[in-house]
C-alpha cells in the first residue's frame, strides 16, 4: 500500500466504525418507534393489543418469518455492506427491491463486493432506493385519501374481505411451480385434514407448522437423494 | 365513528407519517454519509450519480406496485398504517400473513366490518414484532459478522453446489401456502356439513383467479422479458383475485 492510500484507508475505516455505531442507534429508535406505534394507537383508540393472541399469532407465523430473517440477514449482509444493510433491513422490501436495486447499481458502476466501493455505491443506492419508496407512496396515499367512501363502499367490500386469499392464490403459484410433487403432497394432506375436520379452518395459521414440516422433511429426503444419486 | 373511520383519521396519519419522516431523514443522512466518504477515498462523483440516478429509476415502478397493496389492505386496515408498514420494514406478503394470523388468534375476520379497535392493535402489534429481527440481527452481529467475512476467511464461504437452506426456505413457504388453499378447499367441501358442498367458494375462486393471474405475470416476465413487470406481480394479481370477488359478489 502507498503513503498516499493509507490516509484514505483510515478515513474507511473511520467511516465504517460511524455507520456501525449510526446503524445500531438508529435500529434501535426504529424499532421502539415501530412496537411502541401499535400501544400509542391503542391508547387513541381506546383499546391496548391482546398480548396473549399476540404470542398465539406469534407462535403460529412469526417463527416462519423469524428462520427467514435469519437466513436474509447471513445472505444479504455481505451483498450490501454495514450501511446498506443497515438501511435495507429498517426499510424492507428486500427481496422484491432492495437486493434488485443494489446489484443493478453495483453492476452499471462496476462495484466489487467486499470492497469500499462496494459498501459505498450499495448505502447510497438502498437509500436513494427508499426514499423514492417513502416519496411515491406518500404522494399515492394523498390521492387514495379522496378516494376513502369508494374504497370503503358496500360494492368493493368483499374484495378487501378476499386479501387473504387473494395473496395466497399468487404465491401458491410462485411457490409451487418451483416443485410440483412436493408441494402436491402438503396440499392434498392439509385438504383432507381441513375437510375432515372443518373446525380446524378456524386455526389456520397454527396449521402452517405441521404442513411446513412436512414440506421440509419432503424437500430433505428429495435433497439427499439428489445428492446420492450425484455421488453414485 | 367507526373503527375504519378512526383508522384513517388525521391522528393515525400524524403517528404513521412521523415514523415515515424519522426514516426519510436517516436515508438522507446515510446518503450524505456516504456521498463524503466516497469523495474522501477517491470515488468517481460521477460514478456515485449515476449509482444513484440508476437506483431511483428502478425504484419508482415496484414503488407503484407497493401502492397497489397499500390499496389491497386499506379496506381491513386503513390507509395510515398499511402507508407506514409498506414504506418502512414490511412487504406485502409478510404484512396481509401476518395480519391474517393475528386476527384469527381474536376471532376475525381481515376485513374492515368486522374490525375492532383491540383487534386492530393486536394485529399492529404481531405485524411489529414478527419482522423485526433482521434489524436485531444486525443491531447486535452485524459489525461481528461484516468484521469476520472481511477478516480473510474466519467465516467459511459458502460451499459450491446446491444447499438444502435455499430448498428449505422455498419448502416452508410451501407449507405456508398448502396450509391456506387446503383451508379453502375444505371450507367449500365441509363448511356447511362434512362432504356437502355447500360452503363458500368465494375464496377458492379468488385464490384460482390470482393464481392465473401470476402466471400471467410470470410468462409475461420471462418469456415476453417485461422485467419491469415483476414489481407489479404480486399486488397486480391480488387486486384481480379480489375483483373476482366483486363480480361474485362476496
Amino acid at each position: 500500500m502507498t503513503d498516499r492510500m493509507r490516509p484514505e484507508k483510515n478515513v474507511y475505516q473511520d467511516y465504517l466504525r460511524s455507520t456501525h455505531r449510526l446503524g445500531r442507534l438508529v435500529s434501535v429508535i426504529t424499532l421502539i418507534l415501530l412496537v411502541g406505534a401499535p400501544f400509542v394507537i391503542g391508547a387513541y383508540l381506546g383499546a391496548m393489543p391482546d398480548l396473549g393472541a399476540a404470542a398465539r399469532g406469534f407462535l403460529a407465523v412469526g417463527l416462519v418469518w423469524t428462520v427467514s430473517s435469519v437466513a436474509e440477514f447471513l445472505i444479504y449482509t455481505p451483498m450490501l455492506g454495514a450501511g446498506g444493510s443497515y438501511l435495507a433491513f429498517i426499510t424492507g422490501n428486500l427481496i422484491n427491491m432492495k437486493i434488485p436495486c443494489a446489484m443493478n447499481a453495483r453492476e452499471i458502476v462496476d462495484a466489487k463486493n467486499g470492497t469500499a466501493e462496494n459498501e459505498i455505491i450499495s448505502t447510497l443506492s438502498i437509500a436513494t432506493s427508499s426514499l423514492v419508496t417513502i416519496l411515491v407512496l406518500a404522494v399515492g396515499v394523498l390521492l387514495l385519501t379522496p378516494l376513502q367512501p369508494v374504497l370503503q363502499s358496500p360494492v368493493l367490500r368483499p374484495a378487501f374481505d378476499q386479501v387473504v386469499p387473494a395473496l395466497f392464490g399468487a404465491l401458491a403459484y410462485r411457490y409451487y411451480r418451483k416443485d410440483v410433487v412436493l408441494a402436491l403432497i402438503p396440499l392434498i394432506i392439509m385438504s383432507a385434514l381441513f375437510i375432515l375436520v372443518p373446525s380446524l379452518a378456524s386455526s389456520t395459521s397454527f396449521m402452517i407448522i405441521p404442513s411446513g414440516a412436512l414440506a421440509i422433511g419432503l424437500s430433505w429426503l428429495k435433497f439427499r437423494k439428489a445428492q446420492e444419486g450425484g455421488r453414485a | 365513528m367507526s373503527v375504519l373511520s378512526q383508522l384513517n383519521s388525521g391522528t393515525m396519519y400524524l403517528i404513521c407519517g412521523a415514523i415515515v419522516a424519522f426514516v426519510a431523514v436517516v436515508c438522507l443522512v446515510f446518503i450524505l454519509r456516504a456521498w463524503k466518504a466516497g469523495k474522501a477515498i477517491g470515488m468517481d462523483v460521477a460514478r456515485m450519480k449515476r449509482a444513484m440516478t440508476a437506483s431511483a429509476t428502478f425504484s419508482v415502478l415496484p414503488s407503484v406496485g407497493i401502492l397497489l397493496g397499500v390499496i389491497a389492505l386499506s379496506g381491513s386496515l386503513g390507509i395510515p398504517w398499511p402507508w407506514l408498514r409498506l414504506s418502512v420494514i414490511g412487504a406485502l406478503h409478510y404484512e396481509t400473513q401476518v395480519a391474517q394470523a393475528a386476527a384469527e388468534q381474536l376471532g376475525l375476520q381481515l376485513s374492515g366490518e368486522s374490525m375492532t379497535a383491540g383487534g386492530f392493535s393486536t394485529i399492529a402489534l404481531l405485524m411489529s414484532v414478527c419482522i423485526m429481527w433482521g434489524m436485531i440481527l444486525m443491531t447486535v452481529f452485524g459489525k461481528r459478522y461484516l468484521d469476520k467475512l472481511s477478516g480473510g476467511g474466519k467465516v467459511k464461504a459458502r460451499k459450491e453446489g446446491p444447499s438444502f437452506a435455499d430448498a428449505a426456505m422455498t419448502a416452508m413457504f410451501v407449507g405456508m401456502v398448502s396450509a391456506y388453499i387446503g383451508s379453502y378447499i375444505g371450507s367449500y367441501v365441509s363448511g356447511a356439513g362434512v362432504f356437502q358442498f355447500r360452503g363458500s367458494w368465494t375464496p377458492l375462486a379468488v385464490a384460482a383467479v390470482a393464481a392465473l393471474a401470476m402466471a400471467g405475470f410470470t410468462w409475461l416476465t420471462e418469456k415476453k422479458h417485461l422485467e419491469w413487470l415483476e414489481g407489479f406481480s404480486i399486488a397486480g394479481s391480488m387486486l384481480l383475485g379480489m375483483l373476482t370477488a366483486v363480480l361474485i359478489g362476496g
